[in-house]
């Protein structure tokens, strides 16, 4: 409709061209009716608007009245605005006047301060010679306390003031009382000390920090403790193997740690340990000295590294035992001071900079390291590595030296010693409590484990396993040859020949025993020692890699166990090649001298009397019983397995080279049953496997005719997995007298 | 630790005078970091850093030990589980060079002969302060047959390349070793090598 409104003018001055150009009726009524419409809307609008007139003029006359009502208010206006200018300016006045009552009245404040401080300087001054005449020192220092309190600048204002000479003469007299008093408090304390009067030393010791002289009442009470620790000594002395200086020191500060946290506040427990400390350091130095002098200690060390013939270790034993009890007594004592200083200092610094609670750790961290106590006994601890480990090897060697096997026993004696030793040692390092130290205990054991250990009984398995039987019947021929020859030369007939192969035999079997139980000794070492170390980290020592530096260690240590299981593992296949084959490859050969190509007769005569493996079986058996009794159940389980596979090989070799007849090929059938039944009681692995090829042989060597294979090949398999070639079925199909090569030729597999 | 954390396992012990800056290059190598004020070390400190080198992860097990002479016999205990050596002196002390012969005896004492040794010249930022010239240091490392190498832990001048290089060759060589062993069957008392790869098997 707006639209259409707007349109209007425009619409009608076109329309009137377009109404002349307007033709057809009907177009030109309806432009006619459109403008009829328009026409009456412009009318009604008009009405409207003249009817509005009205009112309009009402408006404009009440306006009009207005006019001079506005005149009025503006006059008031301008009246309000002075008045307020007015009051404005009036509350200021009042304002100023009221800051200059406030300043004046903070004057009189510090007036009154200063006049109760004077009074407060002349009560004092008064005071401190009272009560230095009374001797009363808690009263003196109290008032010395109060002076020391006072605004100082306020003081000096003083001095400028009428009175000035007054105050002067007072302050004069106060100072000095202060000299005097802190003369006294020393002196008295002095005497303290020399008597051993805990309560006065304590009495003087609470008056310093009255006297702002915190650093010397602290250097004094050590002074005084450091005494008590030299009485401790004495007792020591006496003693003589004890070492409970450190326990001592840490005694001392437990009983004082309250009075100084009560008078001096906290924070200053490291001050009272670092003058302590150095007492403690003097008194360490001196008892390390005469334990170097009664131990001889570096004489000690010297014949350690210089590898004198150690008859040196029984007296290295104790010493050793000592400075691990030492060390870890120290390392209590310092992982004590520094728990405490910790939350000393933890509750001190609450509010303190990140700058100052660093400054305090390095300050802590120095003192702790580089304290003498803590470098001596790194020294002492240098000094026990090199001889723990030369205890180690010497120890081991003696072992191996005087190393025994007693009859029935699977293993020697020096398995069981040098394993004590090692226990004994890395033990010894760990109750040192020092991590490093530890370390590399762990560190010297696997080498001694690895390298020279492993090389004894590596060299023992070296020298072999004596052959027998057939080989050592030749062997003992010559050997005899030579044994008289020799013993003609030198007169005398010697007969240990025989016995001295006996014991090559058995030295060898223990040699592989202890090999594995070397292994297995390792890995309970490792658990043992994980578990010792997991007590001694929980109790808190160590920082925070002490955990990774133990695993890494250890882990070295227990690869040392496999070593000694490759080694075993070595020992059993030179065992297999050098004792088992050269025996059980004859006894198979002589399968070659049964003729499997039999007939009916002879099969029977086989069934009556066996030709072959009944033997071999007993052969088999009379072999092993001498390894069964002398190895452990595992390796001879190995051993007895690596013979199985020997075997199995072996006779395949052999059953290649031989003819089979229909009834020689069951004969062999049966041989081979009763060879796995018999295998089978002996080994705890399963030797189907092993025996596979084998009965798969025997299977082929049994059959009617060629094609009857078929019946088990290829879809017929059923369960069966071949572990023959067609090229090698072909091969022992040959191995068949009665089959003829054409029509194994012909199969189709 | 599982086998599949990494492929390869070196371990590495840094050894020289105390103050040549052994502690600061383990700390710019492992922690990005160079803490000034440095105080001596005490015993051995040990760091782990793992690093992939053409897609294998090499863990390396770094062992700083202390260069003061009373901690040596705990320090000498490291030499012989140790892959590779990083002998390290101050290019500003002559002192700390004149003692590598020393430390050279101390290696063939108590290091396996496998060992792999780099001589580290460190500090090469006080350039200014040089005692030891880069050719005296060749002339040295050639003879021993050793690599050299000089940095900076201040200014991370070769650090990095130093750790990766020896990483590199540490492969290499368990590379080859494994090689060896499988070829060659050991005979009974020579033992064959356990592989570098082997040795995590026990955890």
């Amino acid at each position: 409709r707006a639209a259409a409104g707007d349109g209007c003018a425009g619409s009608f001055t076109l329309s009137m061209e377009r109404i002349r150009e307007l033709t057809d009726l009907a177009e030109l009524e309806a432009t006619y009716g459109r403008l009829c419409e328009k026409e009456k809307e412009v009318e009604g609008e008009l009405e409207t608007l003249l009817e509005q007139q009205g009112t309009v003029e009402s408006k404009m006359i009440a306006l009009h009245r207005m006019g001079p009502n506005l005149q009025l208010i503006e006059g008031d206006a301008k009246q309000l605005a002075g008045m307020i200018t007015f009051t404005c300016n009036l509350a200021e006045n009042v304002s100023s006047k009221v800051r200059q009552l406030d300043l004046a009245k903070n004057r009189l404040y510090q007036a009154i301060q200063r006049a109760d401080d004077i009074l407060d300087l002349k009560f004092c001054t008064d005071g401190v010679q009272t009560a230095l005449r009374n001797e009363d020192y808690e009263q003196a220092a109290a008032h010395v306390h109060r002076y020391l309190c006072l605004d100082k600048s306020v003081i000096e204002l003083s001095r400028q003031g009428k009175e000035g000479s007054i105050i002067d003469a007072n302050l004069k007299l106060l100072q000095e009382a202060e000299q005097r008093l802190k003369t006294i408090v020393t002196e008295k304390f002095d005497v303290a000390t020399k008597q051993g009067d805990l309560p006065q030393v304590e009495r003087f010791f609470k008056i310093f920090p009255l006297l702002g002289l915190h650093e010397e009442g602290l250097s004094k009470l050590s002074e005084y403790l450091c005494k008590q620790v030299m009485v401790l000594l004495g007792i020591d002395r006496e003693e003589n193997t004890t070492w409970f200086l450190p326990a001592g020191v840490a005694r001392i500060v437990e009983t004082h740690q309250p009075i100084v946290e009560t008078y001096y506040g906290l924070g200053r427990l490291y001050t009272l340990i670092k003058y302590l400390q150095v007492e403690c350091d003097r008194q360490v130095e001196k008892v390390v000295d005469k334990f170097i002098q009664q131990r001889d200690y570096h004489r000690q060390v010297i014949k350690a590294m210089v590898l004198f013939v150690c008859s040196a270790c029984r007296e290295l034993d104790p010493i050793l035992t000592e400075v691990a009890l030492m060390n870890a007594r120290s390392e209590l004592y310092l992982r004590f001071i520094k728990r405490r200083i910790i939350s000393d200092f933890e509750v001190g610094d609450s509010m303190a900079s990140e700058e100052v609670k660093q400054e305090h750790q390095k300050c802590l961290d120095k003192l702790l390291n580089n304290c003498l106590l803590s470098r001596t006994m790194k020294e002492l601890i240098g000094y026990y590595i090199t001889m723990e480990e030369y205890f180690m090897r010497e120890t081991v060697n003696k072992a191996v030296a005087m190393d025994t096997c007693e009859k029935g026993q699977l293993t020697s004696s020096m398995v069981d010693d040098v394993f004590y030793i090692v226990k004994k040692c890395i033990g010894r390092a760990l109750s040192s409590s020092s991590i490093d130290c530890l370390c590399a205990m762990i560190n010297h054991s696997t080498t001694e484990l690895e390298s020279d250990f492993r090389e004894v009984l590596c060299n023992k398995l070296k020298m072999g396993f004596p052959a027998t039987t057939f080989q050592d019947f030749q062997r003992g021929v010559t050997s005899a040859v030579n044994i008289m020859h020799s013993s003609l030369q030198q007169g005398k007939f010697d007969t240990k020949g025989i016995e001295s192969t006996n014991e090559a035999k058995q030295s060898f079997l223990v040699t592989l025993n202890n090999v594995e139980v070397c292994s297995e000794n390792i890995m309970t070492l490792k658990k043992t020692l994980e578990s010792d170390c997991t007590k001694l980290l929980s109790q808190g020592f160590g920082s925070e890699q002490a955990q990774a530096k133990i695993d890494s260690c250890l882990s070295d240590l227990v690869a040392v166990s496999s070593k000694f299981r490759d080694l075993l593992q070595e020992g059993l296949n030179e065992l297999t090649t050098s004792a088992v084959k050269p025996q059980v490859k004859p006894w198979i050969n002589l399968f070659l001298s049964v003729s499997h190509n039999v007939e009916e007769e002879e099969f029977n005569d086989y069934e009556a009397n066996d030709p072959w493996v009944q033997q071999f079986i007993l052969n088999l058996e009379q072999q092993m019983a001498e390894f069964k009794s002398g190895l452990s159940p595992v390796i001879y389980d190995s051993l007895t397995s690596l013979m199985t596979s020997l075997i199995a090989i072996e006779l395949e070799k052999v059953v290649f080279k031989s003819t089979f007849s229909r009834l020689g090929g069951l004969q062999f059938d049966k041989e081979l049953r009763s060879l796995i039944a018999y295998l089978t009681t002996v080994t705890t692995w399963t030797i189907r496997d092993k025996f596979a090829r084998l009965s798969q042989m025997a299977t082929i060597l049994n059959l009617e005719r060629v094609t009857e294979i078929l019946d088990y090949w290829g879809p017929n398999s059923g369960p069966l997995t071949w572990r023959l070639t067609p090229a090698e079925v072909r091969q022992v199909l040959a191995l068949r007298i009665d089959f003829r090569s054409d029509d194994i030729k012909r199969l189709r597999l | 630790m599982s086998m599949e954390d990494y492929d390869f396992l070196f371990k590495i012990v840094l050894i020289g005078n105390a103050g040549v800056g052994k502690t600061c290059l383990v700390r710019r190598f492992t922690q990005g970091l160079f803490p000034p004020g440095q105080g001596a070390t005490i015993g051995v400190d040990f760091m782990i850093k793992t690093v992939e080198i053409n897609g294998e992860k090499v863990k390396l097990q770094i062992w700083d030990t202390a260069g003061q002479e009373r901690f040596r016999s705990i320090t000498q205990s490291y030499y012989r589980s140790a892959n590779a050596l990083i002998l390290t002196y101050d290019i500003t002390c002559e002192e700390s060079f004149r003692c590598l012969p020393e430390w050279l005896r101390e290696i063939e004492q108590y290091a396996s002969n496998k060992v792999i040794t780099v001589l580290v010249g460190n500090k090469i930022d006080l350039v200014e302060k040089r005692e030891v010239s880069q050719q005296r240091a060749e002339e040295f490392s050639m003879a021993q047959d050793m690599y050299y190498l000089e940095t900076s832990a201040k200014e991370s001048d070769n650090v990095e390349k130093l750790f990766l290089d020896l990483a590199c060759r540490l492969i290499s060589e368990a590379r080859q070793n494994t090689l060896v062993n499988n070829v060659a069957s050991p005979l009974p008392g020579e033992g064959k090598n356990i592989g570098y790869l082997t040795c995590c098997n026990f955890n």
